[in-house]
């Protein structure tokens, strides 16, 4: 009987030690010398990053094993991970993630790390330094400890295909000097038509996507989602209503876009890739792609409404240090060198799939004489001077802004007015917003006491 | 899953068992020998190994997450016990009523793919020409990736390109913008979840189709039953145990739908109408890290499942026969 009861032991010893074998994957286990590094990306990035870790590891012989997910994944896997206590010791971080990752105690407090690795700070855009900095209430200004690193910003800008406006006879928009609204639409009726004459329109004025292009409207007519202190949702205002609902008429009643049927958000990019579509939006990561493209484009302030001052959002993914890890030192320096290294920084920029985290080398890559799309520049006036972060990028939780979307469709449909669904819509956010309110304080609460 | 073998052939084989059982004496001495001790031994660790997984990977995890239903917990940091209060929300929450809603609708497509699935099998029981081919083709959604399928479906019901609306516009037919449309979302979700469940279904069918003797068939020609009475009279009961597994299968699989909800329609498509309870979960859990809040709706989902899966049992118990 015994011995029996020794097999069973065994055996279950065994099962344990093979199912732990399973899941140490991640984590810094205490025989493997290197980091883990998790992230999200495309391919173009995923080999991008691969090689600028690749050089990493040649000049500090730091291995990094590398564990990459699809964007879509990436939530889900982190979180397993921390669930399961294989935090990587690098890892990705969403804005809006910051504050409960700080709370949990799961990101370390690299400020003191970075400042003895002697990164020049004052030379990485502070919009995306000082979006992982947090003082235990406040996050995104410059007084908060630092909690990561950007790994890019990403000024969200908008374009048009000059190809098209030059063979209709268009006066090219200027590049400083951003088009109203009255002076946008007449130039949107003029490029909506059918080019081969078979009945049907196959040309428009532009095409754009409410949840990811509507901010720049808003904004530009002195609208937004909250107050300055976030705990009032603000997006049952006149100016906010005016904003959805120009921008719903663009597609219902002047017919300047593909209509609600041809309107998805996959069309309107594969049509401006085919030369269909004459504004859209052209972010740094689609410059890899639309360089390939068979006609010219250039980047554009977005049209502003009645503040005549042109607005768009600057996201940022940052980067951050586990406090699980076992190689802190280690782990910063790859933070500091995926963020803020001339040559890393070089690799990912000559990929196209950002612009550089770097003042001085953005400069250089904006001025480049053959530089595709001309108006780079562009991009480093939405970081430095107008660009905003999305609405929800520094609350707590993002729920009460993605309230605004779920039932949008009849709007955008044309089916019921903006305003009126604006002042259905904003107690359902403003309750969603004051419990995510609520919740940061109970954790901060929790983690100072 | 055995997934190859029908509810009858497991049926046969118990009783087979059984009967072999009885026929091998028992060891008397309560394996006292060396060769017993030895298998004995073997035995228990051939046991041990389901007996621990289930331990650690079913047991453990839900009574982990019952007691992460009772508290406000994000998923990172300690939990916060709040009792019954993540219940009591659920109440109120009507997207979560809705995605249960939802869930339930996307059932509707069972009896279509059976019936289906059934007429298939009858069809590919016959002595077709291409038969072994026809019949790898309905397989081969099965043994694809959903994922793959997802994204797939999901450019064939684009409302202007997809291939769905060019097929409706050969007929004059003006198709609806499918994942677009609240009305239209959710059939088109049960149409490729039939589409991709035709394949198994049919296979069992056929397995227990061509398990049927073909006597019984040969009697009641003799008694002059025509095509359609044999089907009903003989083919529909032989093979209703097939039918009782693949509701029950098919009720607890179509409860989790998940993975062509979130490819096809990434925010729960237009006015949450193609967001399954699953779907709601995930959101709320890895989306907006209300982790303790979305364990209790698994839980009420778990409950409801085991409910129905009881209530059928009950049924078939009552409407099986025995045939001698």
């Amino acid at each position: 009987m015994k011995k029996s009861r020794l097999m069973a032991g065994v055996v279950a010893g065994l099962v344990i030690a093979s199912t732990a074998a399973c899941s140490s994957g991640a984590g810094g286990g205490d025989e493997s010398e290197g980091l883990t590094f998790m992230f999200r990306g495309g391919e173009d990035e995923k080999a991008a990053y691969q090689a600028a870790i690749d050089r990493f590891t040649e000049e500090t012989g730091v291995e990094v094993e590398v564990i990459v997910t699809d964007a879509d994944q990436y939530a889900t896997k982190l979180q397993a991970a921390i669930a399961g206590n294989t935090v990587p010791d690098v890892f990705y971080i969403e804005q809006a993630n910051l504050q409960s990752y700080v709370n949990n105690g799961i990101l370390m407090d690299i400020t003191d790390q970075v400042a003895e690795q002697d990164v020049d700070l004052e030379n990485i855009w502070e919009f995306g330094v000082n979006s992982y900095r947090y003082d235990g209430t406040l996050q995104g200004t410059s007084e908060g400890r630092l909690y990561g690193l950007p790994k890019d910003v990403g000024p969200f800008g908008f374009g048009y295909n000059k190809t098209m406006l030059e063979e209709a006879g268009i006066e090219l928009p200027d590049a400083d000097e951003p088009l109203t609204w009255d002076e946008w639409l007449p130039i949107l009726t003029e490029l909506t038509k059918d080019t081969d004459g078979d009945g049907e329109i196959d040309q428009w004025g532009t095409g754009l996507n409410v949840q990811w292009n509507l901010q720049s409207f808003v904004w530009s007519n002195g609208g937004d989602w909250t107050n300055e202190d976030r705990t009032q949702v603000t997006v049952d205002t006149p100016e906010f209503a005016e904003a959805l609902q120009f921008f719903t008429d663009l597609t219902t009643e002047h017919a300047v876009t593909p209509n609600p049927e041809q309107a998805q958000t996959m069309d309107t990019y594969q049509r401006f890739m085919a030369g269909e579509i004459g504004f859209f939006p052209v972010a740094p990561w689609d410059l890899s792609v639309y360089n390939e493209l068979d006609f010219d484009y250039d980047v554009i302030p977005w049209p502003v409404g009645s503040t005549g001052e042109t607005a768009t959002w600057v996201g940022s993914l940052g980067i951050g240090v586990s406090t699980t890890t076992d190689m802190p030192d280690e782990a910063v320096k790859l933070v500091t060198y995926l963020s803020a290294d001339e040559e890393a920084q070089q690799t990912l920029v000559d990929a196209n799939i950002q612009i550089p985290n770097r003042i001085d080398t953005a400069q250089e890559w904006a001025s480049a004489p053959d530089a595709q799309p001309a108006n780079r520049q562009e991009y480093l006036d939405i970081v430095e001077d107008y660009g905003r972060a999305m609405p929800a990028a520094f609350t707590y939780g993002a729920q009460w802004y993605d309230e605004l979307w779920v039932n949008i469709q009849p709007v955008v449909d044309g089916d019921q007015p903006a305003a009126e669904y604006l002042a259905e819509v904003q107690p359902r956010m403003q309750a969603l917003l004051d419990e995510s309110n609520a919740q940061a304080e109970a954790a901060a609460a929790q983690n100072n006491g | 899953m055995t997934s190859a073998t029908t509810p009858a052939a497991v049926g046969l084989g118990t009783a087979a068992r059984k009967k072999a059982a009885r026929r091998t004496p028992a060891p008397q001495d309560g394996g006292s020998t060396k060769l017993h001790r030895i298998e004995r031994r073997w035995a228990l660790l051939f046991v041990a190994a389901p007996v621990i997984g289930y331990l650690l990977f079913v047991l453990y995890p839900t009574g982990y997450a019952l007691v992460a239903s009772f508290t406000r917990w994000n998923g990172l940091g300690a939990m916060q016990f709040v009792g019954l209060d993540n219940y009591v929300a659920l109440l109120s929450d009507e997207r979560f009523h809705l995605s249960l809603y939802n869930t339930f609708f996307y059932m509707l497509g069972i009896p279509i793919g059976l019936a289906l699935s059934l007429a298939l099998a009858l069809a590919m029981n016959r002595r077709l020409v291409g038969r072994a081919a026809f019949r790898t083709i309905y397989y081969i959604p099965v043994i694809s990736s959903l994922a793959a399928i997802a994204i797939l479906w999901q450019w064939a019901y684009n409302g202007d390109f997809g291939l769905v609306n060019q097929f409706l516009a050969f007929f004059g037919i003006e198709g609806p913008n499918w994942l677009a449309d609240a009305t239209w979302s959710k059939p088109a979700i049960i149409m490729m979840a039939v589409w991709k469940g035709l394949g198994y279904s049919m296979l069992l069918y056929l397995a227990a189709i061509q398990s049927v003797p073909r006597s019984l068939y040969e009697a009641a020609s003799l008694d002059g039953a025509g095509a359609w009475q044999r089907f009903r009279a003989i083919t529909l009961p032989m093979v209703q145990p097939v039918t009782f597994f693949l509701v029950v299968t098919n009720i607890i699989a179509g409860a989790m739908i998940f993975t062509e909800i979130q490819i096809m329609t990434p925010t729960g498509g237009p006015e949450y109408s193609t967001a399954s309870t699953v779907f709601h979960i995930w959101q709320q859990a890895f989306k907006y890290q209300q982790m303790g809040y979305a364990t209790a709706m698994a839980i009420v989902l778990g409950v409801l499942i085991l409910l129905i899966t009881l209530i059928q049992f009950r049924l078939n118990k009552r409407s099986s026969f025995v045939i001698d």
